[in-house]
């Protein structure tokens, strides 16, 4: 199954600079239509017929999260667009943001206009500060053609940078960072849907699930439900690197197989085990590659890091233990204490000293933090040691027996 | 308004914005807690207080979580013993092992729970918070090697204190209660009131006189001159060399 360019259809067509080569694609094209003669319950109508579900990893229906909002009584409410992509291994969201920032507001004021928010952040991580200038400039632009806040609805885009951390890509620490506050998990209920940003209302998607919305607005639900799966629908962009000959950003129709990208796309060979969702997703063997792409098996943020037959996956693991140690943010005890004891854990069998009841203590520790973390750091984090677990033990095995 | 659930199998009724945690202890289920304190606002932090509630993929905290009607909830189902001994397990991994000779001795609250779940020795292996104790300030002493970050002496100091002296420093691991900007709490900058030490669930903070009246160096000194009966104050590098040697009478 070749490519399938929809989220990335204007990517190195257009100067991303210049807003009128944009037009000349046919941008802003559902913008106008959504202005002009959509209801902002139509809107919603539609994205919630189109199937569409979040692109950040979570996978929530957008349409639901959007009518949410919607319904939320308030005079205020806000918009968020997530581009803090602090996974491992990820980059398109980069790629898109550098290539095609026009769709991207576009899809942001759609969704402004839907759930009637006066206002929305582009929230900018850190390492990708470079491309504020240019974002801003892109912005600028748009609203110098008249795109955004037209028809009396007033709206504007600003743009935040993080401050580097990795759980602030946690939609709720993202907003705790946004307020000014430490980058930290909020409890849930309440849902940003009925109090988010600043108590009010709020949308929060990720960049690739709204660059999605102007061709759902442009070209119908229909025809983006008939691609993908029963459960998802339309494409998904791959960021692809580690052990590959073609490493890159690639678009496939959901429910593409796992193989295809890796061995296809990007001419992997050898291949030992492939991490899809990057440090927190899954791990799938070199023989179980066949696997579809999709909500309903394994997907992930967008990350797909390959490892040939010359990594030790214990290694991997202690490494990408490290990381979660590094960038758990210490608020609940499970990720804080958890985290570190794995890695800690995980490398004294790299070293050789590791006993047979590690690994016991390992999935105890595992199952306590899916079950109590506070956020989806502290409950995905085990996911790569349990699965490498599962599907490597005798590596494991290999390193405390000798 | 009343709400009805079912609470380890009993139907209970409970009011309106009421928690989990709130209705078990108005029905005598006793669910453990750390960094709960009744005139706090809880943030759920050390999952202590977890439950089983049908329906949810993970565990609630039973100190944030509000009843819905009609809400199943097992607050000590097996599930729920297991989790929670891991967790305490792992709080007490990193936790110096000085209950012997801690100020806090038995009223320390994390023993307390460890007890009653029947901890020994915690099957995790970790390294443990150490920071030198801090005795700048005339009235507070911390010792941050014991805390376990429950942060109910920064919700104390600004809820109760309305100070705001103490905030949460760092990340992970080396997440850290401090004052200012990482500086030590003396004089300047905190105000001395006793209300972060009166909260405190282990022995992190503690006030000065009580330090000094039975503080952990009085009482090594002690250990050495009961092992040595030498004067105190001569170091004598040799003095722990072995547990016999020097025993009075020895």
């Amino acid at each position: 199954m070749p490519q399938k360019l929809l989220v990335l259809r204007n990517c190195g067509v257009i100067d991303p600079q210049d807003v009128k080569s944009y037009l000349a694609r046919g941008g802003f094209k559902a913008l106008r239509r959504v202005q002009s003669g959509m209801t902002p319950a139509q809107v919603v109508g539609e994205v919630r017929r189109s199937g569409l579900r979040g692109r950040g990893g979570g996978g929530f229906p957008t349409g639901l999260k959007w009518e949410q909002t919607a319904q939320s009584p308030s005079q205020m409410k806000y918009v968020i667009c997530n581009a803090s992509e602090g996974e491992v291994g990820a980059f398109k969201d980069r790629y898109i943001l550098e290539k095609d920032p026009f769709t991207l507001i576009e899809g942001i004021a759609i969704a402004g206009y839907a759930v009637g928010a006066n206002k929305a952040y582009l929230y900018l991580r850190s390492e990708y500060a470079h491309l504020a200038p240019f974002l801003i400039g892109a912005i600028a632009e748009a609203e110098k053609e008249g795109f955004l806040g037209i028809g009396g609805h007033r709206f504007g885009i600003e743009l935040r940078l993080g401050s580097g951390g990795y759980v602030c890509g946690e939609e709720t620490a993202l907003m705790e960072s946004l307020e000014g506050r430490r980058g930290e998990p909020r409890a849930r209920p309440p849902f940003p849907p009925s109090q988010g940003l600043l108590g009010f209302p709020t949308v929060i998607n990720n960049v690739e699930t709204l660059m999605n919305i102007p061709w759902v607005v442009a070209n119908g639900a229909n025809r983006f439900c008939g691609m993908g799966t029963e459960e998802s629908k339309g494409t998904k962009v791959f960021s692809v690197c580690g052990d590959v000959e073609r490493p890159g950003v690639y678009e496939l129709e959901m429910g593409s197989s796992l193989r295809e990208l890796v061995e296809g796309l990007a001419s992997a060979g050898d291949v030992k085990m492939v991490q899809v969702g990057g440090a927190s997703g899954r791990i799938v063997p070199a023989d179980k590659m066949d696997v579809a792409l999709s909500y309903e098996s394994v997907l992930g943020a967008g990350p797909v890091i390959v490892f040939d037959k010359s990594r030790d996956v214990v290694d991997i693991m202690r490494q990408t233990m490290e990381f979660f140690a590094e960038e758990s943010c210490g608020k609940c005890a499970p990720c804080r204490e958890g985290t570190q004891s794995m890695a800690e854990t995980l490398a004294r069998i790299v070293d050789g000293k590791g006993r047979r009841k590690d690994l016991k203590a390992l999935e105890d520790l595992s199952a306590a933090m899916m079950l109590t973390s506070s956020c989806g750091l502290g409950q995905a984090a085990p996911y790569p040691v349990m699965d490498s677990l599962r599907y490597f033990r005798h590596e494991y095995e290999a390193h405390i027996s000798s | 308004m009343k709400i009805e659930v079912i609470l380890n199998g009993a139907k209970v009724h409970g009011s309106l914005g009421m928690t989990i945690l709130e209705l078990a202890r108005q029905n005598r289920v006793d669910i453990p807690t750390l960094c709960y304190h009744p005139d706090l606002t809880p943030i759920g932090v050390c999952r202590i207080c977890v439950v089983e509630v049908e329906g949810c993929r993970t565990l609630m905290p039973a100190c944030q979580t509000r009843i819905a009607p009609g809400m199943v909830i097992q607050t000590h189902s097996p599930k729920v013993i297991e989790t929670r001994r891991t967790l305490v397990e792992l709080m007490l991994a990193s936790h110096p092992d000085v209950c012997l000779v801690c100020d806090k001795g038995n009223d320390c609250e994390l023993r307390q729970i460890a007890g009653d779940l029947g901890i020994t020795m915690p099957r995790f292996r970790m390294k443990r918070h150490y920071y030198p104790s801090e005795d700048a300030g005339p009235h507070v002493v911390r010792d941050l090697t014991k805390c376990i970050l429950c942060r109910r002496c920064v919700r104390a100091c600004h809820e109760i204190k309305k100070a705001d002296i103490l905030a949460m420093g760092y990340q992970g691991f080396g997440s850290k209660v401090i004052a200012g900007r990482d500086q030590p709490l003396d004089a300047e900058v905190c105000q001395s009131c006793d209300v972060c030490i009166s909260v405190c669930p282990v022995g992190a903070l503690a006030k000065r006189e009580d330090v000094e009246r039975r503080s952990y160096r009085d009482c090594r000194d002690g250990v050495r001159l009961r092992r040595t009966g030498e004067s105190k104050g001569v170091p004598q590098s040799h003095t722990f060399s072995s547990p016999h040697e020097g025993e009075p009478g020895g």
